[in-house]
């Protein structure tokens, strides 16, 4: 564990990410680089490039409270030395998110009511129940809720939004191959990590399996809300390719879209779960 | 935040102001100004200079204080980030979080480079009682949810204890040492002056809070002074000297109003 946990230290953090593939940028994104016209000058584009960051502002709040919420509970230093970065990584996540709705037009005054009015309830329900665990203390939930769960889907998230932005809005394909560069550490991190504390802990399987249940419904639901609002079309239809795990988003309707993001991030789910030992449990169908 | 490296946060109006350094921006460009290039806090070049037992031994037993206050540091700065009142705060409390892992990562490795391979037992076995006994209080305030008495007790009365003994020691230390404790104080300074800071604006529109901070702080004050009193004879600073490495404590809490 402690060779593992080695890699995971501050002076490493330090030498990868403010060091590394973040040196040179601002919020996350080149210096020079902007929300493009198209959206800012088309009120509906606007408005749901909007809506979409609320719910990242959203999942990184919770990221964050639990993050730093876990600190405390971590059985070693190092663990406790990473989730420090992972905090700090987190709140970075904050700040370029909250930065993009700025860029967007909304007024600073108006920051948390755009984001009450925008966040979905059940992204709310999903954070809720991963942040009763960090409330009690409960490190092995809280890091499976945390590390597998949330970061596995931000991870897919912002894959799929980095894939479809990458043509029409390099600014913030950029913003994004940074957090998913993070988050590709902390899911590894929860892999490694927990996988022991399991075998340690098999009594808490029933527990953890039943919140992974919660939080993928929730995470369904919120999938399911998203892409069932009203289809907002680009001014000039898309020609590019923006392929992701075989569907072109392009050209891919919300249903394909909905469809292909749930089966990568349940995909990833039972992969990541099966290597530290839990079953993976479905949810009901959200109605 | 703003790219120009001879750009001043001070001329900003106080909203625009806490946006700047209370971001995660500000915070990258300002370690990115003294730790760039450095591994565990130094020049990774540098080369220990030969030190005589009662040195290293001495040397040891302040590194295990540092890395109990470090410890308290780290674990009361990670939950005041859900107990901050506002995100840049909390974003602030977030830089803070790292900063204190990553004086206690520097610490430690110190500790191996001296020899010491079970850090944990031999800083259980030197730890200043007075400094345990402190950071149990500064837990219980965080854990209370108390944000202007946990600030009062980490961001004023820990980081200004750290920041003085640091100064005093980096004075007197072998390089290697010295120069981790300069990147540390770097640190310490943005720290205490968001507690400072955020205090201030608060406590000025809020005697009620002034009056509990009074009673955290004369309940703190003898552990405070135990601790200033044990780290600084470790670091053999004459007697008669210690009373004005204190003064930088007196003087904040007296900024604050919070002498009787």
């Amino acid at each position: 564990m402690t060779n593992f946990l080695s890699q995971y230290s501050i002076q490493r953090w330090m030498e990868m990410c403010p060091q590394g593939y973040l040196e040179n940028t601002v919020y996350g994104r080149g210096p020079d680089e902007h929300e493009p016209e198209a959206i800012l000058d088309d009120a509906e584009q606007r408005e749901a490039a909007i809506a979409a960051t609320v719910q990242l502002v959203v999942g990184e709040r919770c990221a964050l409270a639990a993050s730093s919420g876990l600190i405390n509970a971590a059985p070693d230093y190092p663990s406790k030395r990473f989730l420090a970065t992972q905090t700090l990584d987190e709140a970075r996540h904050v700040e370029v998110f909250t930065q993009r709705l700025l860029d967007l037009g909304v007024k600073r005054d108006d920051l948390e009511t755009t984001i009450n009015d925008h966040a979905n309830p059940n992204l709310v329900k999903f954070a809720e129940v991963l942040l009763e665990k960090v409330a009690n203390g409960d490190f092995l939930a809280g890091v499976v809720g945390q590390n597998i769960v949330l970061e596995g889907m931000a991870f897919t998230v912002f894959e799929l939004l980095e894939t479809a932005s990458h043509e029409i809005n390099p600014k913030f394909a950029h913003t994004l191959t940074g957090t998913i560069a993070d988050e590709r550490r902390h899911v590894g991190f929860g892999e490694n990590r927990i996988g022991s504390l399991v075998r340690e802990h098999p009594e808490k399987k029933p527990e953890i399996e039943q919140m992974q249940k919660e939080m993928t419904y929730h995470m369904l639901a919120t999938f399911a809300d998203v892409f069932s609002g009203p289809l907002v079309e680009p001014a000039e239809p898309r020609t590019d390719d923006a392929d992701f795990h075989g569907t072109n988003l392009a050209t891919a309707t919300p249903e394909e879209m909905e469809a292909v993001l749930s089966d990568t991030v349940l995909g990833e789910f039972k992969m990541r779960l099966d290597r530290i030992g839990l079953e993976y449990q479905s949810p009901p169908v959200p109605a | 935040m703003s790219s120009d490296e001879d750009f001043d946060p001070h001329v900003l109006a106080e909203e625009e102001f806490i946006e700047e350094v209370q971001s995660f921006e500000f915070w990258f460009g300002a370690v990115e100004g003294y730790l760039s290039g450095k591994s565990y806090g130094h020049d990774p070049e540098a080369v220990d200079l030969p030190m005589d037992e009662v040195e290293r031994d001495r040397l040891i037993t302040t590194l295990c204080h540092y890395c109990v206050g470090e410890t308290a540091a780290l674990e009361g700065a990670s939950g005041l980030v859900s107990l901050a009142p506002n995100h840049p705060a909390k974003i602030f409390m977030a830089t803070q979080v790292v900063d204190e892992a990553r004086h206690l990562e520097v610490f430690l490795r110190r500790l191996n480079d001296l020899g010491v391979e079970d850090t944990a037992t031999e800083i259980q076995r030197q730890a200043n009682p007075a400094l345990v006994e402190f950071k149990d209080a500064l837990l219980k305030l965080v854990a209370s949810g108390d944000w202007d008495a946990a600030v009062f007790a980490q961001n004023v009365i820990l980081e200004t204890m750290e920041f003085t003994v640091f100064r005093a020691h980096a004075r007197t230390a072998d390089a290697v040492t010295a120069e981790i404790l300069e990147g540390v104080i770097s640190d310490e300074r943005r720290h205490f002056g968001f507690g400072e800071n955020d205090l201030g604006r608060r406590l000025a529109h809020d005697p009620a809070a002034r009056a509990r901070l009074r009673d955290v702080r004369q309940n703190l004050d003898g552990l405070v002074l135990g601790v200033f009193e044990g780290a600084l004879a470790d670091l053999e600073v004459p007697a008669s000297d210690r009373h004005v490495l204190g003064r930088d404590y007196l003087e904040t809490v007296e900024r604050l109003g919070l002498t009787r």
